[in-house]
């Protein structure tokens, strides 16, 4: 990884910067609510505590799931007509109970307006199928017919039925059946409306003709004579005791209820007895409630329930949580927040408590509810100032942390650049980058350039070490030979004279390789005060290929030069012995019978001379090397080659202001040599 | 009598088997191995040829130093430096000096005895009338074989021992390319290919001092050298 990404991965620490603030903003935030809730918990507590006295409002708590099935008759704003639509209830869709039919769903409303009940019942119905004389009131076959009863009783007296069906779509005659007979109701208002797939009866009836319990029966036929299924809003025998709103409770909440708090009123099971008090509507818009500040908002603080959801249940009946757990016997607390206009309610359910009985029955809960825009709005404001602030600033030392990376890691890229040009340029004395400055990198680029330097006189000292070798050798093998040559001059038997020729034979080797290690300070000597001649290489070389075809006739020489003339300046006898080593090489490294080829051509201002022999090609990891001193490419059987010949070579190249290169050639290997040309003008 | 050969060599190994060939060759040898009492011997007398090391001991140019002083006391003492040292420089000093030959100390005893031979067969010609016999004429080129001498225009050419050799080498067969190898042999020594390259310098700069027209000469770029005669 570079490090530019390593200071990048760093830099995603700062972004705790903003979770630090938003953990603040939380940690803020929840301890103002928290305070409000505890205000708003004693205020509940109290409250229920006055509501308690009048445990004889509370309806009796009806066991289990049985409670769903009591009906909830709605508050209604103004009287409604009896015309078969519910519109002008002005309740919400979701206050209809719904139950399942065998074509669809039931629904069915109850509501009070003043001391008159209303009833809306919507029945999908494929076949409806309308009443008789005979079966407008009676249900026991054999023909029968669609219809709705209401089933009211007053336990623990008998029950009462109101029976709606229609000889005809419009307004019909109620019936009210009991154990002793049936009659037309004369008092109660009713309308049966057809629409398509099934119908609606909506009814009007005195609360007085009414008894406590109250429940459905939906009696569905597809044709007279088949006997009709029967769908009652309630399982038991009898129906359950219909909740009613209080009045008694609701003058009470009424005196005690502040501006800006709802009080709602539950029975044991949940049912509203009654709701009182609004809560404050911020109409100030906040834009940061949408989009992705939003998000992240409800990321960070506790998301909550929308303030919809703190409205009292359409239904009647409260479900909520918290309420819940009032009823339970438990107080708590729920928050709520606005969608989009920075509204926030908090809100604290409290059982209320009979303290009259031994056992303390809940007689239901009281629910407290206030509006707390004041805390989320400021916090809402301080967390964009704050998300986009640390944001800036995040990307402010993001930006920094990776420029300076970049400029780092560009110090060090210079510098390992810089050191590897030196290396293979062999310039090693020169300045490295940053070797002024007081840092790391400038320690390393002065660790660096001491390194090369280091290896610059290691690599002189390995120049000089054949010559100063050969010279220290030479006064020892003088020793030797002026030894073996007095010997030769005793009265020897045969075997010594054998070992002395075999001796002079060794230090004759031994001879030949001290001047061929000396010879690149000779001709480095030779260079220095060499006075340059002008000749034309091209002659000279024709002579001297002529040459190697007399030294090398196991090999055929090829030249080639397209040049009339190559006038150049030197010394041709240090070229032609250049040409030797190339030479000398090129018939090492190739077999017998083989051609080589070497060639002159202008290249610019430039003569290239080319010898190219055919035989392996270079090994990659020597190219670099192949000029230095003592180093040979030749295997075991030619170590004799101390592999001074092609820095010798080099010498005399870049002794004439030129260079020398090798490359690998299809089947061979090709030596360049590139000297300056003479201008023939 | 027996001529005098005086050597001065710090290293006792070859000063002993110097001496002791020179001895067999039934010359008079006098061994030093300091610049010191070799003057100071040389103060009762001198000898006939001196065989003189560049570097003796810490005297580092002490050999130099020693040539001076004896050009100095005669004119025509053959010197010969030995030496280990194989630079041009060097070589090139020990001429200026007035050494008569240059050689390193790889040269085979054979070799050197061969050079001091013939120089003294050239201290011993001088002292004779000149011979006609012993002339070669190429041109503009006289050399006497006996005193080992050689003139252009009538000029002395002043050349070492190899030198003269290699001239007269390459001057016996006008028009003939010498290679390097029969040049060597006739310079009695073993010499690499840039020695040779330099002698062949030197001795045309030393023609061309005396008349800057001098092209006889010639070089066989890869093969050699040949005398060029008009």
């Amino acid at each position: 990884m570079t490090l530019k990404r390593q200071l990048l991965l760093v830099t995603l620490l700062a972004l705790l910067l903003p979770w630090a603030g938003c953990e603040f903003i939380r940690e803020t935030e929840s301890a103002l609510r928290g305070g409000q809730q505890q205000m708003l918990a004693g205020t509940a507590r109290a409250l229920a505590n006055s509501l308690a006295v009048y445990a004889e409002e509370y309806p009796d708590r009806i066991a289990g799931g049985l409670a769903a099935e009591q009906l909830f008759l709605h508050t209604l704003a103004k009287p409604p007509r009896i015309d078969g639509y519910i519109d002008d209830w002005l309740l919400n869709q979701s206050s209809l109970r719904s139950m399942r039919g065998p074509d669809g769903p039931i629904r069915m409303a109850l509501a009070s307006y003043g001391r008159t009940v209303y009833i809306y019942v919507d029945v999908r119905d494929r076949n409806v199928v309308y009443a008789t004389a005979d079966t407008l009131v009676l249900d026991d076959g054999p023909l029968y017919a669609d219809r709705v009863t209401l089933v009211s009783s007053n336990p623990p007296y008998l029950e009462e039925r109101f029976v709606f069906s229609a000889e005809a779509p419009g307004a019909i005659v109620s019936y009210k059946q009991d154990d002793y007979g049936f009659a037309p109701e004369p008092a109660i208002a009713a309308h049966w409306q057809d629409v398509p797939g099934g119908y609606r009866l909506e009814a009007r009836i005195p609360l007085d003709m009414l008894g406590t319990d109250l429940g459905f029966v939906i009696s569905n036929t597809d044709s007279p004579d088949q006997k009709p299924l029967r769908i009652s809003s309630f399982s038991g025998r009898a129906p359950l005791p219909a909740i009613r709103p209080s009045a008694e409770l609701l003058s009470v909440a009424q005196s005690l209820v502040q501006p800006g708090m709802r009080i709602l009123v539950t029975d044991a099971s949940g049912w509203r007895l009654t709701a009182t008090g609004s809560l404050p509507i911020t109409t100030r818009n906040n834009s940061f409630g949408k989009g992705w500040s939003r998000r992240i908002y409800d990321w960070l603080v506790e998301a909550g329930k929308t303030t919809a959801s703190a409205e009292p249940d359409p239904s009647g009946r409260e479900q909520q949580a918290y309420v819940s757990a009032a009823l339970d016997g438990r107080e708590m607390a729920a928050w709520f927040r606005g969608d989009d206009n920075g509204l926030a309610i908090v809100a604290v359910a409290a059982p209320i408590i009979d303290n009259n009985t031994e056992d303390n029955d809940i007689l239901g809960a009281l629910v407290l509810q206030q509006g707390t825009d004041a805390i989320l709005s400021l916090t809402n404001e301080s967390l964009a100032r704050l998300i986009n602030l640390t944001l800036i600033a995040t990307l402010l030392v993001a930006g920094t942390l990776v420029g300076y990376a970049s400029w780092l890691s560009r110090r060090i890229r210079h510098l390992s650049v810089a050191a590897v040009t030196a290396l293979e340029t062999e310039t090693l004395h020169a300045a490295l980058p940053s070797a002024l400055a007081e840092d790391e990198i400038g320690d390393l680029s002065r660790s660096f350039s001491s390194v090369l330097q280091q290896l610059g006189e290691y690599n002189a000292y390995l120049r000089t070490l054949a010559s100063k070798l050969s010279h220290e050798l030479r006064t020892p093998l003088a020793i030797v030979t002026s030894s073996l040559e007095n010997l030769e001059h005793e009265a020897l038997d045969d075997a010594s004279a054998g070992y002395i020729t075999r001796a002079q034979e060794g230090t004759d080797r031994l001879r030949r390789i001290l001047t061929a290690m000396s010879e690149a300070s000779r001709v480095e000597e030779l260079m220095a005060h060499a006075e340059p001649e002008s000749f034309d290489f091209r002659k000279v070389l024709l002579s001297t290929v002529d040459a190697y075809r007399d030294v090398y006739p196991e090999r055929r020489f090829d030249f080639e030069c397209a040049l009339t003339g190559a006038p150049a300046m030197g010394s041709p006898e240090l070229l032609i012995q250049m040409l030797d080593k190339l030479v000398d090489n090129a018939v090492g490294f190739s077999a017998s019978d083989d051609t080589i080829r070497i060639g002159l051509a202008k290249e610019g201002d430039n003569l290239l001379l080319t010898v190219m022999n055919p035989g392996p090609s270079l090994p990659e990891r020597m190219r670099a090397q192949l000029f230095d001193s003592m180093v040979s490419m030749r295997g075991g059987e030619n170590s004799r080659h101390l592999g001074l010949g092609l820095y010798v070579a080099k010498l005399i190249a870049e002794g004439h202001g030129g260079s020398i290169a090798a490359d690998n050639v299809p089947d061979g290997v090709v030596f360049e040599v590139r000297i300056p040309g003479q201008d023939s003008r | 009598m027996a001529k005098r050969i005086a050597i001065i060599e710090d290293e006792a190994a070859i000063r002993d088997n110097y001496s002791a060939a020179f001895r067999r060759e039934g010359y008079a040898v006098d061994a030093f191995d300091a610049r010191e009492p070799a003057l100071n011997a040389f103060d009762n007398r001198l000898p006939d040829l001196v065989v003189i090391d560049i570097n003796l001991k810490d005297d580092v140019e002490g050999g130099f130093e020693l040539c001076r002083e004896l050009r100095a006391r005669s004119a025509d003492l053959p010197i010969i430096f030995l030496t280990a040292r194989d630079s041009e420089f060097d070589a090139v000093s020990g001429l200026r000096l007035g050494a008569d030959d240059y050689l390193t100390k790889d040269i085979s005893l054979p070799h050197l005895m061969a050079r001091i031979a013939a120089l003294f067969r050239r201290l011993d010609a001088m002292k004779k009338p000149q011979g006609v016999a012993s002339r070669l004429s190429r041109g503009d080129l006289t050399i006497d074989t006996e005193r080992m001498t050689v003139h252009w225009q009538e000029h002395t050419v002043s050349l070492t021992l190899t030198e003269f050799w290699l001239v007269h080498a390459m001057a016996r067969y006008p028009g003939h390319v010498k290679n390097r190898q029969q040049l060597m042999d006739a310079a009695q020594a073993v010499l690499d290919d840039n020695t040779i390259t330099s002698h062949i310098k030197r001795i045309r700069r030393k023609f061309i001092g005396i008349d800057s027209d001098f092209d006889a000469i010639e070089t066989v770029y890869g093969m050699g050298y040949r005398w060029l005669s008009e």
